[in-house]
């Protein structure tokens, strides 16, 4: 597959709808939850009055050039990671600019926005960035782990490294999902994925009763409103990962909204039910719990 | 030619005839001495001109007209000619040196000078053993005469010791040679060997006292405390003597009665010779005195001068090489060393500190140790490979062993006085270089590098001296004097000029070197400019380095190899050594990497097979039996230099520690050398299996286990190049990784981190280099928000982290990718999972090196720092954007070498198709990913610009703290300990175990030293104990045990 200009209007268009089922969907999540702890919770359309609302704030204050950075590389990277990755499969004007990497750019691009987003709020001088961004590349670091052999388990598996590929042998019936065909590599790998998605219990990295939100704690107006899209953005696109190599991908939007959904579920429930970890016993945590099974994943592969 | 006669009449007549003059006729008599001494060496230095030059044999002299057995004959061959010329040059060059004292003594002490030269010629020369008897005897009293030359008291009593221990030994000759005439019926060696003696009844007793008491007057340990306290108290002209000179005769004597003794008694020479070697160099470790050190170390090479006696049945003819070499190059530096010693105002071997602002003093000692150690191009280092090869052919592996822990031994306390001298308190000298008490060293010094062009030149192998890049090297020695930037120019220009004349020689594998060597070290030396004044040494230390890693990858054959692993580990050593606080780093990285290099030559010996080298590609050929010893020991010798987890704990300190611009080049370019050495071990030896184990895949778990150390350990370092370097330790662990998964795309991988590890790490050394040279301190929480101050150098830090994370767009990612692609063509699981978490934790140290450094609070004291100097600066812009273009056309290079890669790996190449590369597994597309980034990094940022184009960028403490203000950057700057809840739950992991244990290894070394060392309590009636214990304990396990 090679490059088209199309691709671009449709690459938007993913974006545009990405974006929008995002909004409502996290609304709806942060409904939920705030049910199960007996609180009212936001109006569903209150994510588009933060957004809207930050988006046309004007700031006057700046940290220096990385803190610019960070909004820029946060969102750059929920964009990219999108972008580097089918949607829908089997849809030409979903498959995105998957033509210019594989597995392995998805996963390693999950780490450009942390990057940026870390060399951003580190500028601003403020201590709680600083620790809340040693809280969160320590976690997150253990918590790869487990996706990482996951997703080595996986490539095995199929014995490649194309996200689309690895969709097309999940098809016919879903007992062809990776879910049902290598449960070990999808249980390390859905573990990790509690790790990732900052929710309880492993969601000190933001902190808020310590660290008020620890590395975005300098960010506001305009900056703010970017991370706040790839905060919308981001978790769908690894959630569009993990739908791919494990549930076997989405083949119209329905399908694909209803996935992301339920996955997205899964750290809500554990999350409501869970306090939280401090770094150094989550990171236990994922050495005793998720890591064995993916080495398991991958020696029985 | 002139008669033997003549020399030996010559000093016995003026020895006499000194006794004529007036007491007070001093000047004069000190010039006759001088006089008959130069005769004697003039004569024998044509004589050894003549043999050489005619390739004569040796002849019989009979001193009274007649054969044998009615009068004394005297021999002169080569072998004779050579030990007369050492013994009277190194007599006449005490003599200059010991001017002062002679005239103060006067002509008595000069004539028992003639006596004492005189009898060690005639010790060499004579063929008659009740002559031998004689000239001992004139020896003896010789000794004890000169002893007294020393102005030190305790020089009495060690003569007086001496005097006791040689009536033994004169007993015991005598007794010796009474039955031995008495079964034989002649005097004559020769003659006596052509009899049976050992048949007739008591023939091996009167032998065995004959040949002991001649080994006993070689001072093999533990019968050799008298020498000691001679070597200690004596004065260092004498000690010279009695080292080189000494010595070499008593082992001639050895070798002479060895004849009449025939091949059995050759394991007792060389078991005897054997202890030596190694308890005294043992004994030499914890030794405060520097003389007595030496004498430690002189007892040691004795001992291996008689191991290769008593390996004549094995060496044949080249024992005379190989014994020859040993003998001469412990005697020049020995007696080069004695002298020296006299410059020294004290006797800790600290005090060689006073060298350290004298350069030519440094470069004498430095020249007289790498002589005495056998380093290349020095006699004892061809020696040693010609010992070492037919030893493992024959099978005497313990030998062998023990020779190299010797060897090992000698080197550590060797450099360990050399960094004392370059790095301790500096004392005055006692005296002025421009005297002829320096000039006699520098004689030493003078005859060290000829007999490396004479070895050279007699080898079976090439001349080491002549080899272009090393002959370049030694080149800067010469041209020390100019400044430093001239110097750095020249240098840069010589290895640009070389990768040009020589660049078609290399296949793709060896081009990826050459081109890091040679050209990447030319980059990394423009940081050189930055250099002011003549930076003495520096040059000759770095082209020396290169010239070993140069000379590495054109190597054909093991010897070439060897030589070259040699040359790049000692002038590694002199550059990290120029650091401030590197002495024990520097020596801990020189006995890791020499113990790799014993481990590598015995390989190699293995493998040779009796032949003098072999070629590296045969080493595929190699017998299966010994192969896998071979590819361990190879493999440990590779794996000291990549600093594989276990051989590790040297490097930190040593790249940390070194200057500047010289950490770049140790880490990002020294490192390779092991790498590339593991790649040719790895083409050529493939899997091996020892004890059902698979080597290659043991290769996997160090290189993984290295890996997820190192980057562990670099996490925790709170020192910005210590966490470099344990970061070096973590990357070649993943090259080591890459290259033991013997597949197309594990060697690309490894070859790719070859290129990259090369670019990030010379550059992030550098850049933090240039911030510790501004900030003035490596403490990185000391640090903070340097970004506005130092911009480039953070754009240095900031490129440098992302490629070297793997993080997308730039070319660490091509790298990652290259990996998953190997790992997934290969069987090996487990260790897998250690890479995979090694990756994600070089993210935290590769952030917290730049957050701690350049984010974050600024502190008052750095308000005023500048940007890094401009040639520090320069190679590291160049640096990224060469990482930009390759992060862009990553085939520019690796097309090529996945090619390559063909030959040995045929199956899993990619494809190169345009912009896309194609794997078995998956695809990738440098431009694509780029351009995406960049196009929607580009739009984000300009909006961002766009819509905050009136921010103003606040004051450092403008920041939401609780309404309050924070106002010390200290307590704010969040730094220290930076991945504290890590440090809990993965903490036990980097104790310090390795380190623990290598320092138990060397505490118990110097402990047995310590303890051993007391059975020399001064006492004569315990050293005469020893002596006779010795005797008997040698006869029973000798001969007399089974007689």
């Amino acid at each position: 597959m090679t490059f088209e200009w199309i691709q671009i209007p449709y690459a938007l268009l993913t974006i545009f709808i990405v974006l929008n089922y995002g909004l409502l969907m996290t609304a709806l999540i942060a409904k939920i939850a705030a049910r199960v702890g007996r609180r009212h919770g936001i109006p569903i359309w209150q994510n588009y009055a933060d957004l809207v609302k930050n988006y046309g704030l004007r700031s006057s204050i700046t940290h220096g050039v990385m803190f610019y950075m960070g909004p820029v590389f946060r969102l750059t990277g929920g964009v990219g990671l999108l972008l580097f990755v089918p949607t829908i499969y089997g849809s030409v004007m979903f498959s995105n600019l998957s033509f210019a990497g594989d597995l392995i750019l998805a996963l390693y691009f999950v780490f450009f926005g942390t990057l940026g987003m870390a060399l951003g709020a580190a500028e601003s001088g403020h201590p709680y960035s600083a620790i809340g961004i040693t809280r969160g590349l320590s976690q997150v670091t253990m918590a790869e782990l487990p996706l990482a052999l996951a997703v080595f388990a996986v490539a095995l598996h199929y014995q490649t490294l194309s996200i689309t590929e690895i969709v097309a042998a999940q098809q016919g019936g879903f007992l062809n999902w990776t879910l049902f065909t290598n449960p070990l590599a999808v249980a390390a790998a859905m573990l990790a994925f509690l790790g990732s998605m900052m929710r309880p219990p492993f969601d000190v990295v933001l902190a808020p009763q310590e660290i008020p939100i620890g590395p975005p704690t300098e960010y506001h107006s305009s900056y703010l409103a970017l991370m706040q899209t790839n905060r919308v953005l981001f978790p769908i696109a690894k959630i569009v990962v993990y739908m791919n190599l494990f549930f076997g991908g989405a083949t119209s939007w329905p399908e694909f909204f209803i996935k992301v959904f339920l996955i997205y579920m899964v750290s809500v429930l554990v999350g409501v039910v869970f306090p939280r970890f401090r770094v150094e016993q989550s990171i236990r945590w994922f050495m005793i719990w998720a890591v064995p099974i993916g080495i398991l994943a991958i020696v029985l592969a | 030619m002139v008669s033997a006669i003549y020399p030996l009449a010559a000093a016995l007549a003026s020895a006499f005839l000194l006794g004529l003059l007036h007491e007070r006729q001093r000047a004069p008599a000190y010039a006759i001495t001088l006089g008959v001494l130069g005769f004697m060496t003039l004569t024998a230095a044509s004589w050894v001109w003549g043999f050489a030059q005619t390739g004569q044999a040796g002849f019989e002299i009979y001193t009274a007209g007649v054969a044998p057995p009615f009068a004394i004959s005297l021999r002169l061959g080569l072998a004779e000619a050579s030990l007369m010329l050492l013994i009277n040059l190194t007599g006449l060059l005490s003599a200059i040196h010991l001017q002062a004292p002679l005239l103060a003594h006067g002509r008595r002490a000069m004539a028992v000078l003639l006596i004492a030269v005189m009898a060690l010629g005639g010790l060499v020369m004579t063929r008659d053993l009740f002559n031998l008897f004689v000239f001992i005897e004139l020896i003896v009293i010789a000794t004890g005469g000169l002893v007294l030359l020393s102005d030190d008291p305790r020089a009495v009593v060690a003569g007086f010791k001496y005097l006791i221990i040689s009536q033994l030994v004169t007993v015991f000759l005598l007794i010796g040679i009474i039955f031995a005439y008495h079964g034989t019926g002649t005097l004559n060696i020769d003659g006596m060997a052509m009899t049976t003696m050992g048949l007739a009844s008591g023939g091996a007793l009167a032998f065995f006292l004959m040949f002991i008491a001649v080994v006993i007057e070689t001072k093999p340990f533990p019968a050799n405390g008298w020498a000691l306290d001679i070597y200690e108290s004596a004065h260092p002209a004498f000690a010279a003597i009695f080292s080189a000179a000494s010595a070499a005769a008593a082992l001639f004597a050895v070798d002479k009665l060895l004849l009449i003794g025939g091949s059995d008694w050759l394991p007792i020479a060389t078991g005897i010779g054997i202890l030596s070697f190694v308890g005294a160099n043992l004994l030499a470790l914890p030794q405060t005195n520097d003389r007595r050190l030496l004498g430690y170390s002189s007892i040691a090479q004795t001992g291996l001068v008689l191991v290769v006696l008593g390996q004549r049945d094995l060496l044949g003819d080249h024992t005379l090489y190989v014994a020859g070499g040993l003998l001469l190059a412990n005697a020049v530096a020995k007696a080069g060393l004695f002298w020296l010693s006299d410059l020294i105002p004290k006797r800790e071997p600290a005090a060689w500190a006073a060298l350290r602002h004298h350069p030519l003093a440094l470069f004498a000692f430095a020249t007289l140790l790498a002589l005495l150690v056998g380093l290349p191009p020095f006699p004892s280092f061809y020696a040693k490979w010609d010992l070492v090869h037919p030893l493992a052919d024959a099978g005497r592996l313990w030998l062998l062993g023990l020779i190299l822990f010797g060897t090992l031994l000698e080197a550590g306390y060797l450099f360990r006085w050399f960094g004392y001298s370059l790095k301790r308190e500096a004392p005055a000298l006692t005296g002025s270089l421009v005297s002829p008490r320096f000039g006699v060293v520098l004689v030493a010094v003078a005859a060290a590098w000829l007999l490396a062009l004479l070895w050279g030149e007699l080898s079976v192998h090439d001349n080491l001296l002549l080899a272009v890049p090393l002959a370049f090297a030694l080149a800067f020695l010469a041209l020390d004097w100019l400044p430093a930037r001239v110097k750095n120019a020249l240098a840069i220009t010589g290895l640009v000029a070389y990768f040009a004349l020589t660049y078609t020689d290399y296949d793709p594998l060896r081009m990826i070197f050459a081109v890091i060597f040679l050209l990447g070290s030319a980059l990394t030396m423009l940081a050189g400019f930055d250099v002011q004044g003549r930076r003495p040494g520096f040059y000759p230390s770095v082209m020396l380095m290169l010239a070993g890693l140069i000379m590495l990858i054109r190597a054909t054959d093991s010897f070439a190899f060897f030589a070259a692993w040699e040359v790049l580990t000692i002038g590694s050593y002199f550059l990290i050594l120029r650091g401030k606080r590197s002495e024990p780093h520097a020596l801990s990285y020189l006995l890791f990497s020499f113990g790799g290099a014993l481990a590598m030559l015995a390989g190699f010996a293995l493998a040779a097979q009796g032949a003098p080298s072999i070629e590296l590609v045969a080493l595929a050929q190699v017998a299966e039996s010994v192969a896998p010893w071979v590819f361990l020991l190879l493999a440990i010798g590779f794996m000291t230099k990549t600093a594989a987890i276990g051989l590790h704990i040297w490097l930190p300190g040593a790249h940390a520690e070194a200057e500047l611009d010289v950490s770049p080049m140790v880490s990002g370019i020294l490192l390779k050398a092991g790498l590339y050495g593991l790649m040719v071990l790895l083409l050529a030896m493939g899997t091996q299996r020892l004890a059902g184990v698979d080597l290659v895949d043991l290769l996997l778990w160090i290189g993984a286990l290295t890996a997820f150390l190192g980057n562990l350990m670099a996490i925790f370092q709170e020192d910005a190049k210590r966490l470099l370097a344990y970061s070096s330790i973590g990357q070649m662990g993943y090259a080591i990784f890459g290259l033991a998964l013997m597949n197309h795309l594990g060697w690309l991988m490894a070859l790719m981190f070859v290129i990259n590890h090369y670019i990030y790490k010379s550059m992030l050394f550098l850049a933090v280099g240039g911030v510790a040279r501004r900030t003035g301190t490596r403490q990185m929480f000391l640090m903070g928000g340097l970004i506005t101050l130092m911009p480039l150098s953070f754009i240095a830090v900031m490129i440098g982290i992302i490629a070297m994370s793997g993080v997308p767009p730039l070319s660490g990612f091509g790298g990652r990718w290259i990996f998953y692609n190997a790992i997934l063509a290969t069987d090996a699981r487990l260790p897998i999972a250690l890479i995979f978490l090694s990756g994600p934790i070089a993210f935290l140290y590769l952030f917290r090196l730049i957050h701690t450094i350049f984010l974050g609070q600024l502190k008052d004291e750095h308000r005023q720092v500048k940007e890094a100097p401009f040639w520090i600066l320069l190679p590291q812009m160049i640096y990224v954007a060469i990482l930009i273009v390759a992060a862009l056309v990553p085939g520019l290079l690796l097309r090529h070498v996945d090619q390559y890669l063909t030959e040995f790996f045929p199956f899993g190449a990619l494809n190169w198709e345009g912009l896309r590369i194609t794997s078995d597994f998956g695809y990738w597309n440098p431009v694509a990913i780029m351009l995406t980034i960049g196009v929607i990094f580009m739009l984000l940022l300009s909006w961002l610009l766009f819509v905050n184009r009136r921010a103003q960028k606040v004051k450092q403490f403008n920041i939401v703290f609780s309404a309050e203000r924070p106002y010390r950057p200290e307590t704010t700057h969040f730094a220290w300990n930076f991945f504290a809840p890590y440090r809990k739950a993965m903490g036990f992991l980097v104790q310090p175990l390795v380190t623990r244990f290598w320092d138990l290894i060397t505490q118990t070394l110097h402990g047995i030293g310590e303890m051993t060392r007391r059975i020399y309590n001064g006492n004569a009636q315990t050293y005469a104990f020893h002596l006779i214990g010795f005797v008997v304990v040698v006869f029973l396990l000798g001969p007399g045990g089974t007689a």
